[in-house]
């Protein structure tokens, strides 16, 4: 049944109805309803404590709500578990970096697309599984800029290449939604303008929509399309960078959030 | 690389000629060895290359053993079925054990899987129409290799099987580690939750390489049983399951080869202590202790960096 | 009717050893996240020097008071003369080094008293049945009951109530906070591996008259303790109780309904559990 009257507009990559997550008597988040159109690059910020990193858990899957829906392409995912809407295409980075170790740089980034493309329970050989995926790791690394340090292993590059392994290791996987949870969290100054740079140039390669939590104000307003700002667990205000700024309960909420 | 593929030729030049070189019984103990270094090598698996440490391992020896030593007594078929009926027995009973032992992590998993290796050799002890109880099963013979082939029955004949079936076993475990498969098992064993949010869940993998440790392990408890001619509960028993964690810790967590080294030096040190003295498990227990606190890395880790230093 | 009563009491007997020993483990989990695997061992240690208490004295009260102690300021011991120096290093190597340990102590015991069982006797006060009701009980079954009850309460109510219990509970929370709050980390965990191996080696004691003391009775007990604090979750005395009730049900209607196979039962009841809670009943999600 094709509808007479279409007044919607195209079909958000990712949308969240009305999305919960109670922790006991602690609602962390409440009745979150966000819209993020395809190429969009999204920004979610909110004072320590909004919920931002529960509201990314509850769109990867790694916690299940207490309410709401989430839909990507439409589709209702909610009952879906983290790896199975990985597959679908939504990665996703952690605030407190997490990778593997003792593992190699590389090897980092080509189990993440080996995961993503299949194949996994083959028990002897597959040798093109792991030169497709290794070609695809080397691209990655490549954007990334850490495909010199491809070898090494991974706990021992500085923090701020761990943080950019984590992008690549997301990215590797051809996601069609990205989430970046404090990509440039305990960065200096110099790397910070270097990881916003990165991010840009990975959107505008790999064509990615992406949702950012931050914390540096600086780099929401320098990246992000749209900013939606969370506060004790609820969306209080949503809109362009200018928009956000001049919003009085933002500047309230910040301001409350600090003492 | 060159130098470690000569050591492998080195190796397997050594083990072909030994059986010439040696006296019956320190062949028979080299047999002994492998043995152990085989059921090591398969706990290496799980323990080295997925991080699941299993506190009862010795299960599946056991069951290989027991399946090995029925199928011999009973149905007087050649070795080469027993083995495989001992290695599928293992398998069998490791997936509905590691089904329930993989919902758990960490220490939890490895307090499950000693309770499931415990319950498994309660019923060995008790089921006695079948096993025998404590006494085990008894007078287990070498068959032949198969009807109208080489018999197995002297003590280098068998060595040439055990040493066989270790190598041959070692190169499936090596090629396993090696494909997609077993870098996943790498991946689980660095961060578990990252391998989740990467598209996978890691208890398939989990319950998979249980299951293929619980195969080697039968395999190693299925050639025990002839070559002992006895199969006893004992092999079941927690202690035993223990000294596979230590051989592992030994040898080098995680190499292969180093569990197998790590074995047979146990072995080894058990034997001269147990000429000494009938309570050898104290030491082996100080042994134990001195090497957790000392030597953490097993002998590879720390030749390897007495090498790195030196 | 009367079976019931039986049941339940057997029931309750062996819940108060197994929380005894269980409620050990996890407090030393909570506190050393270290899963002491040679903790059976203590149980089994205080048996057979209760045994031995008995033998020197004539007595059965004394070895009640005096083993736990001695257990106690042995594992006290072991503790700071070992575990001590591996905290730093993954968890492996501690259930590894208490595996060594649990090695050295069995077969000490085995040097020691032989490989036969030693009986304990009850004293004369708990010997004989006691008329419940129509129902002819063993006296001591009851006192283990009773035992249970009374150690339970009070390890809950020091736990809760006093200020030691209370710099455990945030040493267990973030041991590098109880540093900042002054408490010595390293005693407080000394002392909660003593205590924990006292409350083991009293389980033991406990336990003799009606077990006897027995080589193997250290592995039999951890595995059961295991399954408690499975069941439970590790940490948590309230799971340990918890557990070691659930536990101590199954194997006794288990061991009256299907001798044979009386452990499948707690195997099946741990089983649906950990379909159902990976984490234990009181644990918590990871």
């Amino acid at each position: 049944m094709t509808p007479l009257l279409e007044t919607r507009g195209p079909t958000p990559l990712l949308e969240t109805r009305g999305l919960g997550r109670a922790f006991g008597a602690l609602q962390a988040v409440a009745g979150v309803s966000l819209a993020v159109q395809p190429m969009e690059l999204r920004a979610v910020i909110g004072p320590n404590g909004a919920g931002k990193t529960t509201l990314f858990h509850l769109i990867s899957g790694l916690l299940a709500p207490t309410a709401g829906h989430v839909l990507f392409r439409g589709d209702d995912v909610t009952a879906l578990a983290a790896p199975a809407r990985c597959r679908r295409g939504i990665s996703r980075t952690f605030q407190i970096t997490s990778i593997f170790p003792e593992l190699s740089v590389l090897e980092n980034v080509r189990i993440a697309v080996q995961l993503k493309i299949g194949d996994n329970f083959r028990l002897l050989g597959g040798r093109a599984v792991l030169e497709a995926s290794e070609q695809r790791a080397r691209d990655s690394l490549r954007l990334l800029g850490l495909d010199d340090r491809a070898d090494e292993l991974a706990s021992t590059l500085p923090h701020g290449d761990q943080r950019l392994l984590e992008i690549a290791m997301a990215a590797a996987q051809e996601p069609a939604l990205l989430l970046l949870d404090e990509p440039t969290q305990g960065l200096s100054p110099e790397d910070t303008a270097a990881t916003v740079a990165v991010i840009r140039q990975v959107a505008r390669e790999r064509k990615l929509t992406i949702i950012l939590v931050e914390h540096d104000m600086d780099v929401v307003f320098d990246l992000a399309d749209r900013i939606s700002v969370l506060h004790f667990g609820q969306l209080i205000a949503e809109g362009t960078a200018a928009e956000i700024r001049a919003n009085a309960e933002v500047q309230k909420a910040y301001l409350g959030g600090l003492d | 690389m060159i130098p470690s593929r000569l050591s492998a030729l080195a190796a397997l030049v050594a083990l072909a000629v030994v059986p010439w070189v040696l006296a019956r019984h320190q062949l028979s103990l080299l047999t002994d060895l492998l043995i152990a270094g085989l059921f090591a090598m398969s706990l290496d698996l799980i323990m080295g290359y997925t991080g699941m440490v299993s506190f009862g391992h010795a299960a599946y020896f056991g069951l290989g053993a027991y399946a090995s030593a029925l199928v011999l007594l009973h149905f007087a078929q050649p070795v080469p079925v027993a083995l495989l009926a001992g290695a599928l027995l293992a398998g069998a009973v490791a997936v509905p054990v590691g089904w329930f032992s993989t919902r758990a992590t960490g220490i939890y998993f490895a307090m499950l899987t000693l309770a499931f290796a415990q319950f498994l050799y309660t019923v060995a002890y008790k089921w006695r129409d079948l096993t025998g109880g404590s006494d085990g099963i008894a007078g287990v013979p070498k068959t032949p290799l198969f009807w109208g082939g080489p018999s197995l029955a002297s003590s280098r004949a068998f060595y040439f099987l055990v040493a066989a079936c270790v190598v041959l076993s070692l190169f499936v475990c090596r090629a396993v580690v090696r494909s997609p498969f077993g870098r996943a098992l790498q991946a689980i064993r660095e961060n578990e939750r990252r391998f989740t949010s990467l598209g996978r869940d890691p208890r398939p993998f989990k319950l998979v390489v249980f299951v293929i440790a619980a195969v080697f392990a039968g395999l190693a408890g299925a050639l025990f049983a002839p070559f002992r001619g006895f199969a006893s509960p004992e092999v079941m028993f927690w202690v035993f399951s223990g000294q596979g964690l230590m051989m592992v810790i030994m040898g080098g967590i995680g190499t292969l080869v180093g569990p197998v080294l790590g074995a047979m030096l146990f072995i080894l040190i058990q034997e001269v202590l147990s000429s000494y003295t009938e309570h050898w498990m104290i030491f082996t227990g100080v042994v134990f202790v001195l090497i957790v606190i000392f030597l953490p890395g097993g002998l590879v880790g720390t030749a390897r960096r007495l090498g790195a230093r030196g | 009717m009367a079976n019931l009563l039986e049941q339940l009491l057997n029931a309750l007997a062996l819940a108060g050893l197994l929380f005894l020993v269980s409620a050990g483990l996890s407090l030393v989990f909570g506190i050393l996240r270290v899963v002491n695997f040679a903790h059976g061992v203590f149980y089994m240690l205080g048996a057979y020097l209760g045994f031995t208490t008995v033998a020197l004295s004539g007595w059965f009260w004394p070895a009640l008071v005096v083993v736990p102690p001695v257990v106690g300021v042995l594992g006290a011991l072991l503790e700071s003369s070992t575990l001590r120096f591996i905290y730093r290093r993954p968890p492996i190597y501690q259930l590894l080094l208490t595996f060594g340990l649990a090695l050295i102590l069995e077969e000490s015991i085995r040097v020691l008293y032989g490989p036969t069982a030693k009986g304990v006797e009850p004293p004369p006060l708990l010997q004989g049945a006691i008329d419940l009701g129509g129902v002819l009980y063993p006296r001591y079954r009851l006192f283990l009951v009773v035992l249970g009850c009374t150690v339970g309460v009070a390890v809950w109510l020091f736990l809760s109530r006093t200020r030691a219990g209370l710099v455990i509970r945030a040493v267990a929370q973030n041991s590098e906070m109880a540093d900042c709050l002054g408490a010595d980390v390293a005693r407080v965990r000394t002392l909660v591996f003593g205590a924990a191996c006292a409350l083991a080696g009293l389980g033991g004691v406990a336990a003799a008259p009606m077990t006897t003391a027995y080589l193997g009775m250290g592995i039999n007990v951890i595995v059961d303790a295991f399954v408690v604090v499975v069941i439970g979750g590790l940490g948590s005395i309230g799971g340990s109780m918890a557990g070691s009730l659930i536990v101590g049900a199954a194997q006794t209607w288990g061991a009256f309904y299907l001798p044979e196979t009386a452990m499948v039962i707690m195997y099946a009841v741990m089983g649906a559990i950990l379909v159902f809670r990976p984490w234990g009943l009181f644990g918590e999600e990871e």
